[in-house]
């Protein structure tokens, strides 16, 4: 498309194959799992392995008071049983928030909560012996709207949460009363947003090992942070870390289901132990419904201050989700929601109430876009409504209120680099913008619109969810005899590209062929630790980490190659390749002679590179000041047009221009699909995915009902990458692949008002909705029927 | 979803011995594509110790144009059908109907016999085990309340075939082979307005094949509501065959699908022959669909919405075969 393409530099004469920073190439591991021989977890083999299956609640809301599973453990091929009683820690993402375990213990807290599980010699004999199992339970009034669950007379989830309230939030930054009070336009309007799911094409699953005769643990999952689970399941298992060894083979997706360790595979790991041997543990797409972790139901109360030539005066925002059964993420989800409101424009004053809700539904979590997106829809749909009254241009209104980097906000963001001006110049030419008059509405019933907004996302929370006084980021390199060099890392390639932009960077630093590096990910038994793939960090941290690592080795191959061509290190021309005489290219050695002399006397060389975010970039003092902090902001502005079937509700997104501020573009082709999947993304929560409770019971636990876009209304996405060149990222990169999705739900919403004239403030925009907003005109933000389906029928 | 659960996979080489195995195993079930049966298998929704095998039955995949009608076997692929240019010059609401079912890889596999006798379907029944046994099943599986209707007695499950509106609209009529003979009906008469049984077929009877008639001047189509543009089931299907008489409505027929527990004739239309097609006559078709049609809670997608865009559906269509007819 039209990211830069650059030349190659040229190395003794000769034209080098593509390999450095800034090459459009395929990822390094995209080949297997195009042709089908990449492994994934459920693909491993393991002979003998058992069937592991999970028992789920049926009950919403319940005491716990037995779960009998004499008569199932008496079953022939039955090898192990375990229950609440095999665990008694609890755990879960946030330290300060665990109150998780990966079988119910007292109280059932979500239909679809795992109870018992079961390993067997086969899936017959499991499913027999779950329906062997017996519970006895008193139930509870259960909850499935954050409005009755917070209700003054709610029989409470957690006993230490009053008003089922997981976290409360109440920050002001700057002084809002008197930024409302300058402003000459102010607008309230709430917001609904449909609470939805990652759908990553990988369903869930685990294969534990236990080695009874060692006491040892060894985990194969589908994780997005393997240091995680490792941590989770010593603390679960109460077995030494050393014990254990956690493994992340390939992973089609996560999009934020797999941050967290997930019950399953704890269960996993336990049901191994109980039956002392392998156990094979599948889950089924409905379960990863149930296990879930989603974005969540969000009702928004958004409140904005415009001077009558647009410049924004205070933003007020109350927030309420509901979160599900348990913590999980709940605290950052809360937390980020009000502190992403402030980075992408220059507002002088935000007051948030953030309210994190328990309810009797399958745990929320983190999602693509964690905390901003739902956020961001309400202020762009708003900004909108607001530039039109006061007849400004929507482009015009969003260049009024820019940063100008390198600044901080106020509430204490460091923002480096600001690429979103040159993104609103390319999407407003690219798109037609000024001519969209002349495209808009139509005579017949389908009407034509566009729409736009913006939208930014943190590279790598600065601030790391686990405190451990170690650096950020770690990566080691390693060489020996055969002059391979393998790069190890922690970082959970997940289809994302970290393998490949680990490769790119150090490939970028040494010189050398793609064909001598090799990357070994994700094995704590080899692997450094990673904090893992989550809030964008991976590029921007181990990036980086990466980058010092080759840096280092570069520097002990230098020092060997000029022992070898007997001159000073300064006198070495570095090929990459190959070494050489500075002013003398005759007198060049290949690399395998510069390893041979650098591994004299020492041996195998292994150099570590780190990374840590310096202390500055971790959030301003004040109170919240944390929240959010990060080393860059990636910056996206998108247009979108649609068409809408009047006659039909029907909305059709023809086509979208997306400009994304990356920083530096380490792949461009890689940089592309991520922003076209972010686009993609926000299209399914824009247009058609919600779940479905009905009574606590999730009625479109399926592909088929819980509908995710299908090639057919994928739409043509014009990518155009921003280089802003960020000081601190790798090479000047940021993140690429959150960032871009926030603006899809406002820019559709726009999309639709200029087709048809009505804006629609709850998602998603469905034909039934569309169809009701255009033909009812209810009251803005009147509650669509999203609001009601999880009502009592 | 769960692994399949055991069964006997039988291979008969005629439809005469496929009748006969199926009358000697009571707990059997045909199956050709298996699009829609293993699904269900699989979700706990189909009793089958032993399936009856129809893809070795070359006689079943024969699409014969017999001049004055087209004959296509109940083991003719939807791809096929979707694809024939004979299929797609003559009866585009047949081809159309094909097109629109789920996705490629699924027509590719799936059949016409398969398609038309799918079962009915239903946010309530559609689940796993385990849903299902949480929710105290429905009426249409174990349970004794209808979720949809609680007060009623009968099931609600919706027929969400597309090519039988496209058959019904198109005036065909379905071979039957049953022990003893053969037997021809209006497609029509293969349904029951009954969720539970919307099939009028014995359990010793096969559909052989269906036959269409290849009417000159007459245009058809097929319309398919739905959120996605491709894998989803109709939340409303119509398909309309239309002929026209100059200025004037020759013949109309109307039939739609994912709106009651059969495929619905609209009744009523032969009145609007020999008129033009004015806002009296597209008035009374859309009275006409809204009389036939009996969308209920069987999907997520609200009931009102349906019951208004599904005569939307049908004006459209005829509108726009009249303009085609022209």
């Amino acid at each position: 498309m039209n990211a830069p393409d650059r030349d190659w530099r040229r190395v003794g004469g000769v034209v080098e194959a593509p390999r450095g920073v800034g090459v459009r190439m395929p990822l390094v591991d995209g080949v297997e799992k195009v042709n089908g021989t990449a492994r994934y977890t459920a693909d491993l083999p393991a002979q003998g392995a058992l069937v592991g299956k999970i028992l789920r609640s049926p009950y919403a809301h319940a005491e716990l008071l037995e779960v009998d599973v004499r008569d199932a453990l008496a079953l022939p091929g039955v090898i192990g049983i375990i229950t609440g009683e095999h665990c008694d820690v609890p755990y879960g993402v946030i330290p300060i928030a665990q109150n998780e375990f990966p079988l119910a213990r007292g109280r059932l807290r979500y239909i679809g909560e795992p109870v018992a599980a079961v390993a067997a010699i086969d899936e017959a004999t499991a499913n027999a012996a779950l329906a062997a199992i017996r519970l006895k339970v008193r139930e509870l009034p259960a909850y499935f709207e954050a409005a009755d669950a917070r209700k003054s007379d709610a029989v409470l989830l957690h006993d230490n949460k009053k008003g089922n309230l997981e976290r409360e939030v109440h920050h002001e930054f700057g002084d809002s009363a008197a930024g409302f009070a300058a402003a000459d336009l102010i607008r309230e309007e709430t917001f609904e947003c449909a609470e939805i799911h990652h759908a990553m094409m990988e369903p869930n699953a685990a294969l534990a090992s236990w080695d009874a005769e060692r006491g040892h643990l060894t985990l194969w999952s589908v994780t997005q942070v393997p240091y995680y689970v490792h941590t989770s399941l010593a603390q679960c298992m109460k077995l030494d870390p050393a014990y254990i060894r956690v493994i992340k083979p390939f992973v089609g997706g996560g999009f934020g289901h797999r941050v967290e360790t997930l019950n399953f595979e704890i269960i996993a790991a336990l049901l191994a132990r109980e039956a002392r041997g392998t156990v094979r543990l599948l889950q089924t797409r409905e379960e990863a419904f149930l296990t879930h972790r989603g974005r969540p139901q969000s009702h928004i109360r958004m409140k904005l201050g415009l001077t009558r030539d647009g410049r924004m005066t205070a933003c007020q925002a109350e927030v309420v989700q509901r979160g599900g059964g348990y913590g999980g993420y709940g605290i950052v989800s809360i937390l980020y929601a009000g502190a992403l409101l402030n980075g992408l424009y220059d507002i002088p004053a935000v007051k948030y109430d953030g309210y994190r809700v328990y309810t009797n539904t399958p745990p929320c979590g983190a999602m693509r876009g964690h905390g901003t997106v739902n956020v961001r829809f309400a202020f762009e749909s708003l900004l909108d409504t607001m530039a039109a009254e006061l007849g400004l241009d929507a482009f015009a209104v969003r260049r009024r209120n820019l940063l100008s980097a390198p600044t901080e906000t106020i509430n204490g963001l460091k923002i480096m680099s600001y690429g979103l001006p040159e993104c609103l110049d390319w999407v407003e030419q690219a798109s037609g913008w000024r001519d969209r008059a002349s495209r808009s509405g139509g005579d017949g019933p389908i009407k034509r619109g566009i729409g736009i907004a913006c939208s930014h996302f943190v590279s790598g929370s600065a601030k790391p969810v686990h405190f451990t006084g170690q650096p950020h980021a770690t990566i080691a390199l390693r060489v020996d005899f055969d002059g391979a060099i393998t790069i190890l890392t922690g970082a959970a390639d997940i289809g994302q590209g970290s393998s490949t932009v680990v490769t790119q960077v150090v490939a970028e630093v040494l010189g050398v062929e793609h064909r001598r590096l090799r990357v070994v990910a994700a094995d704590s038994a080899l692997t450094p630790k990673d904090n893992g793939s989550y809030s964008s960090r991976v590029t921007f941290m181990v990036g980086n980490a990466a980058a010092d690592a080759a840096r280092k080795l570069k520097a002990l191959l230098v020092t060997a190659a000029a022992k070898r061509l007997q001159v000073s290190e300064a006198e070495v021309d570095w090929f990459g390749e190959a070494a050489a005489v500075v002013g003398n290219a005759s007198r060049q050695i290949p690399f395998h002679d510069i390893v041979e002399e650098a591994l004299v006397d020492v041996g195998m060389l292994t150099v570590k590179g780190l990374f840590t975010c310096p202390v500055e970039f971790q959030g301003g003092k004040q109170r919240g000041g944390a929240v959010g902090s990060t080393m860059g902001f990636s910056y996206a502005a998108q247009a979108v047009e649609v068409s809408v079937d009047t006659e039909l509700g029907k909305v059709t997104v023809e086509k979208v221009w997306s400009a994304i501020d990356c920083g530096f573009a380490i792949n461009p082709m890689a940089v592309e699909g991520q922003v076209q999947g972010a686009i993609w993304m926000g299209m399914g929560q824009a247009m058609s995915e919600e779940t479905v409770y009905e009574n606590g019971r999730h009625k479109a636990a399926s592909l088929l009902e819980y509908r995710v876009p299908t090639i057919v209304e994928s739409p043509d996405i014009e990518v155009h990458i921003v280089e802003s060149m960020d000081p601190n990222g790798p090479f000047g990169a940021k993140e690429a692949s959150e960032g871009p999705l926030a603006g899809v739900m406002s820019a559709i919403a726009a999309a639709i008002e200029d087709a048809v004239g009505t804006r629609i403030r709850a998602l998603p925009f469905t034909p039934d909705r569309v169809f009701d907003a255009i033909h009812r005109q209810p009251r803005p933000g009147a509650s669509a029927p999203a609001a009601e389906q999880g009502a009592a029928r | 979803m769960s692994a399949l659960p055991d069964f006997r996979l039988l291979r008969p080489a005629s439809a005469r011995d496929a009748i006969l195995l199926r009358g000697a195993h009571p707990a059997s079930r045909f199956i050709a594509g298996g699009t829609d049966l293993l699904p269900n298998m699989r979700r706990g929704l189909v009793d089958a110790e032993v399936l009856i095998e129809l893809a070795g039955i070359a006689e079943l995949r024969e699409l014969q144009d017999r001049g004055d009608a087209l004959r296509i076997g109940a083991g003719v692929t939807l791809a096929t059908l979707a694809g024939d240019p004979g299929v797609r010059a003559r009866l585009p609401a047949l081809a159309q109907a094909a097109l629109a079912v789920a996705g490629p890889t699924h027509r590719h596999a799936a059949t016409l016999g398969g398609n038309l006798c799918l079962d009915t379907r239903c946010q309530y029944y559609n689940q796993s085990e385990d849903w299902r046994r949480g929710n105290s099943y429905c009426l249409k599986r174990i349970g004794d309340t209808c979720r949809v209707a609680p007060k009623s007695k009968r099931c609600y499950a919706a027929f969400s075939g597309d090519i039988a509106p496209a058959l019904l609209a198109l005036d065909a009529e379905a071979e039957i082979l049953g022990p003893s003979d053969v037997r021809r009906a209006p497609l029509a008469e293969l349904y029951r307005d009954d969720g539970m049984a919307a099939l009028a077929l014995g359990a010793d009877e096969l559909l052989l094949a269906v036959t269409v008639p290849l009417t000159s001047n007459r245009v058809s189509g097929y319309e398919k509501l739905r959120v996605r543009g491709a894998i989803d089931f109709p939340l409303a299907g119509v398909a309309v065959a239309l002929a026209r008489d100059g200025n004037a409505i020759g013949k109309l027929r109307i039939a739609c699908t994912g709106v009651s527990s059969r495929p619905e004739l609209v009744a009523g239309l032969d009145a609007l022959v020999g008129r033009p097609l004015d806002d009296d006559a597209l008035a009374a078709i859309e009275r006409g669909v809204r009389r036939a049609i009996q969308p209920m809670e069987t999907t997520t997608v609200s009931v009102p919405y349906r019951r208004r865009a599904t005569p939307v559906l049908a004006k459209r269509l005829v509108r726009r075969l009249w303009d085609e007819g022209g």
